[in-house]
């Protein structure tokens, strides 16, 4: 990712600690995130139960407001409601009004953006075939199954064509074969060129559609990076090899370039997500505090 | 019909009235403000608190400037579908059930059944409508908050004052709705149950009687046979038609058909029952004994003071003035109508009613003209007519003295020649500049007649029944649209439950503010809230001297603190039982006045605007997901 790129998402020092009703301190939900997420990147947000995901979007969102430190969203602070114009956020769980059928819940969210009815009709139609959602369009969400409300959620979060679209667990909930689509469908919001942060801590997914990733544990962040840079083991070389015979299997280590099979790759291996994440857990609770990030480059 | 708190003119009223709002709304903001500046203080410290505090000032009136309707009514409309999908529809079918076991409840035998049915259904509308004005109101935002679809609200461009204004609207839009079919139903109900006819047959009901001569000689007479639990007697004269005497305020018309030798009589619909009559009412003076003009008359001894008396066969006399009087409303002359209270010092002829008389004068040159002479019973409504043409012989030949104090001698008419005539013009001789003073005297010695300024008035062309039964739900609409801006605006902060209660108290404070003020003041009897509560329970009775020792103190002191909470909790609320003077109307059968509705829409929208506004801070500064 070219430096030149525009930031979206800044944080700087970035604390929230929930208080109760007499202001004393319950947890320290977030400490001192600092994030940068430039335009067109898919952003992963790790982290297991409790870490500070969401209330890192929720304090993106404008929906808490920090202890201290600061936002900025789309160059403006997160208090500013005009920056909602260009802002698509799907939930954790899907909060709509399960009164409404598809194509209204669509059609009040689309008032909500001023759109003019036009426009909002072809972007509802558009947005519920997308979704795949036509045959069911006229039933209240009441009715519908918990994978197709995540469907309509995130319909209801492209309505306006945002730049940035924050998503909470976008494949909660979801079938493999939802799971696939939604991965599918933020691929393609990528190549389209806006810019998408998630947080999740289904690692397959993160490790499918990511550019980069933040681990976050007990508020603090981890690990930054590039995904395909923090899964690489530098200090080791993997050698695939395809129709090797059996002889050459025992010299393999000191001659494959003698013997008459195809290279087909030479590098680095890599680690699965899924270790990493559950290394720097390990390493974390038994060294807490700031830790030294390695492997990844901060951009 | 009796109007203990008359409504100020429009325009007198609306400029005190602005200024003493933009005083409570301004002092109400400042508080916020000093609030949200003590907060900001210690969250930021002192460096930083005057720029971020008025940066927050100026994006909040951004915001309120910024306010996009189209939001506003896409947020309304929500409501409305919500309401609807969530049946809220049912309250009129509530409404259905009790107005088809009405009549259990209701006397069939009333002398006024206008009045009675009139009153039920104005005032079930009125506790349906306003509890659920309260349920709605107070428990739709924070439904948002526990289902979190707030969260899918404020993560667009929506600005909470247009989440809170798209309540008040959505909900108001809904509450309108339900009014609407209430009111349809309501009138449908009032006009079957009224509704009826009699039977007359010829030999049985009516029979003729012995009688020749002028058209106006009576040649039948009899009674309609029983409907509605009342008979009307009937007479008819010589000339055809007939007379049938009002019963529960209402006559019938009648025809006679002569087929052949059958003759038969055909009963019309009721008239008069339901009315919408518009009365001018004057300004109200008092005449003494020595002639002078009194603000008051003299008081009987009566604890309520409404009505003031006059003695009777003395020169005393109440005084109306009346304005705009002219002869294009009233071509005929002036058709007056009067309650008042009889007040008797000895029994005299128990049987007989107190005698009076009304008189016509000229402000100007004091000209009178004794024109109706009357039999008054307490609270009976007489209804008079001024004729436009007055002969000679009811005219004084020397003008009425209305003295003043200390201008008895400027005043004094007793010398001024009057132009005499053969017969004088209402108009021409007695209205000047369309001003005109009615008086009533008392001609029984040793009685009196008490009244108070609306007991007469001068009763213009009625207007329509239905539209005034409008407007009578228009008074539970004003009513309605303040309830539930306090309802949203306790539910900006509270949990539903919470703002329900809340809301439910403002509705109670609303309905007896008077008593609530007067608790507040500590005049009611037993003290203040700590007083009462301390009376209650060790049983002591209300005028009962509590011991001058500490206890008291400490009672006195905290009610003291009790009563500014409450003074301002009282002057906060709206006076509800204001807004009676609409269903009194109605049930009375008088047209409700514009200038009413205006002084009450008015006080309406100024309780909405800073409940908004309040509503839209609180909301502004709240974490919506905590």
């Amino acid at each position: 990712m070219g430096t030149e790129t525009k930031i979206v998402v800044e944080t700087k020092n970035l604390t929230k600690i929930y208080r109760d009703f007499w202001g004393r301190q319950k947890v320290r939900a977030l400490k001192a995130l600092d994030l940068e997420i430039r335009q067109g990147e898919v952003f992963g947000l790790l982290g297991p139960n409790g870490s500070g995901k969401t209330t890192t979007i929720k304090l993106l969102l404008g929906l808490l407001f920090p202890t201290s430190g600061e936002v900025n969203i789309l160059g403006r602070p997160a208090s500013d409601v005009g920056k909602n114009e260009k802002i698509g956020y799907l939930p954790e769980e899907s909060y709509l009004y399960r009164f409404l059928n598809a194509e209204e819940t669509l059609d009040f969210y689309g008032r909500l953006f001023n759109m003019p009815g036009a426009v909002r009709r072809q972007r509802v139609a558009q947005l519920i075939s997308m979704v795949g959602l036509e045959s069911a369009k006229k039933r209240q969400l009441r009715e519908y199954s918990k994978g197709m409300t995540r469907r309509i959620g995130l319909a209801q979060a492209l309505i306006n064509d945002p730049d940035l679209i924050l998503l909470d667990e976008p494949t909660s909930g979801l079938d493999p074969i939802g799971t696939r689509n939604m991965k599918d469908l933020i691929l393609e919001l990528k190549a389209q060129g806006k810019t998408v942060l998630m947080s999740s801590h289904l690692l397959a997914d993160v490790q499918d559609v990511c550019d980069r990733i933040g681990i976050l544990y007990q508020g603090e962040l981890k690990e930054l990076g590039r995904v395909e840079d923090l899964l690489k083991i530098g200090e080791e070389t993997e050698f695939r090899v395809k129709g090797l015979s059996a002889d050459a299997k025992a010299k393999i280590e000191k001659i494959v370039q003698e013997d008459k099979s195809e290279l087909v790759f030479s590098g680095n291996p890599t680690t699965s997500l899924e270790d990493l994440f559950l290394n720097i857990i390990a390493e974390s609770e038994a060294r807490p505090g700031k830790r030294v990030r390695g492997g990844g480059t901060n951009i | 019909m009796i109007i203990e708190k008359p409504v100020p003119a429009f325009w007198d009223w609306i400029g005190p009235a602005s200024l003493n709002w933009l005083i409570a709304v301004g002092g109400l903001l400042a508080v916020f403000a000093v609030v949200g500046f003590l907060f900001l203080l210690v969250r930021t410290g002192p460096a930083q608190v005057f720029p971020i505090f008025f940066r927050n000032i100026a994006k909040g009136f951004k915001d309120l400037c910024d306010l996009s309707w189209k939001r506003v009514f896409a947020i309304a409309g929500l409501i409305i579908r919500e309401s609807l999908r969530k049946k809220v529809i049912v309250v009129c079918v509530v409404f259905l059930v009790l107005l088809m076991f009405a009549s259990w409840f209701l006397d069939p035998q009333s002398t006024d059944p206008a009045r009675l049915y009139m009153s039920f259904v104005i005032s079930t509308t009125m506790y349906l409508v306003l509890l659920l004005a309260l349920f709605l109101s107070a428990l739709s935002l924070p439904a948002d908050f526990k289902n979190k679809t707030i969260y899918t609200i404020v993560t667009k461009p929506v600005r909470a004052s247009e989440i809170v204004l798209g309540r008040i609207v959505g909900l108001t839009a809904i509450g309108t709705g339900i009014l609407l079919i209430m009111a349809c139903m309501s009138y449908l109900f009032v006009s079957a149950s009224l509704s009826h006819t009699h039977v007359v047959i010829d030999g049985e009901d009516i029979v003729a009687v012995s009688g020749e001569g002028t058209d106006a000689t009576v040649v039948a007479k009899g009674e309609t046979r029983l409907a509605n639990w009342h008979k009307h007697e009937i007479e008819e004269y010589a000339d055809g038609t007939f007379t049938v005497k009002e019963v529960n305020n209402h006559t019938h018309p009648i025809t006679k058909v002569v087929e052949g030798d059958t003759v038969r009589y055909v009963v019309g619909p009721e008239r008069g029952t339901v009315q919408a009559k518009v009365p001018i009412y004057g300004k109200m003076k008092f005449r003494d004994a020595n002639e002078f003009e009194k603000t008051r008359g003299i008081n009987v001894g009566e604890e309520w003071e409404y009505r003031s008396y006059i003695a009777g066969a003395t020169p005393e006399a109440v005084i109306w003035t009346f304005d705009h009087v002219t002869p294009n409303q009233f071509p005929e002359g002036l058709p007056v109508e009067m309650t008042i209270s009889v007040f008797r010092t000895h029994k005299g002829n128990i049987e007989q009613t107190i005698m009076g008389s009304l008189l016509i004068r000229n402000p100007k040159t004091g000209l009178t003209a004794e024109t109706n002479i009357f039999n008054s019973e307490k609270y009976v409504t007489n209804a008079l007519f001024i004729p436009r043409t007055i002969d000679k012989g009811k005219v004084d030949s020397q003008p009425r003295q209305l003295k003043q104090l200390g201008e008895e001698t400027s005043f004094d008419l007793s010398q001024t020649r009057l132009e005499e005539k053969e017969t004088y013009d209402l108009f021409d001789d007695f209205v000047v500049d369309g001003k005109v003073e009615i008086w009533l005297q008392c001609l029984d010695n040793g009685q009196y007649f008490g009244a108070a300024e609306p007991d007469l008035y001068v009763r213009a062309k009625d207007a329509n029944v239905f539209g005034n039964f409008l407007k009578g739900y228009l008074g539970i609409w004003q009513q309605m649209v303040v309830l539930l801006s306090f309802g949203v605006l306790f539910s900006t902060f509270l949990s539903g439950p919470v703002a329900m209660v809340t809301t439910f108290g403002i509705l109670i404070a609303a309905f007896c503010k008077q008593l609530f003020l007067q608790v507040a003041y500590m005049q009611a009897l037993g003290g203040g809230p700590v007083e009462a509560f301390n009376r209650l329970i060790r049983h002591e009775n209300l005028m009962t001297e509590l011991p001058k020792d500490f206890t008291t103190s400490l009672i006195k002191f905290f009610d003291m603190i009790a009563s500014g909470f409450l003074s301002v909790i009282g002057l906060a609320v709206p006076s509800f039982s204001d807004y009676n003077i609409y269903m009194d109307s109605v049930a009375a059968g008088y047209n409700i006045p514009w200038n009413t509705i205006c002084v009450h829409g008015v006080t309406t929208f100024a309780y909405v605007i800073p409940l908004f506004i309040v509503g839209y801070l609180i909301l502004r500064n709240r974490e919506v997901a905590k």
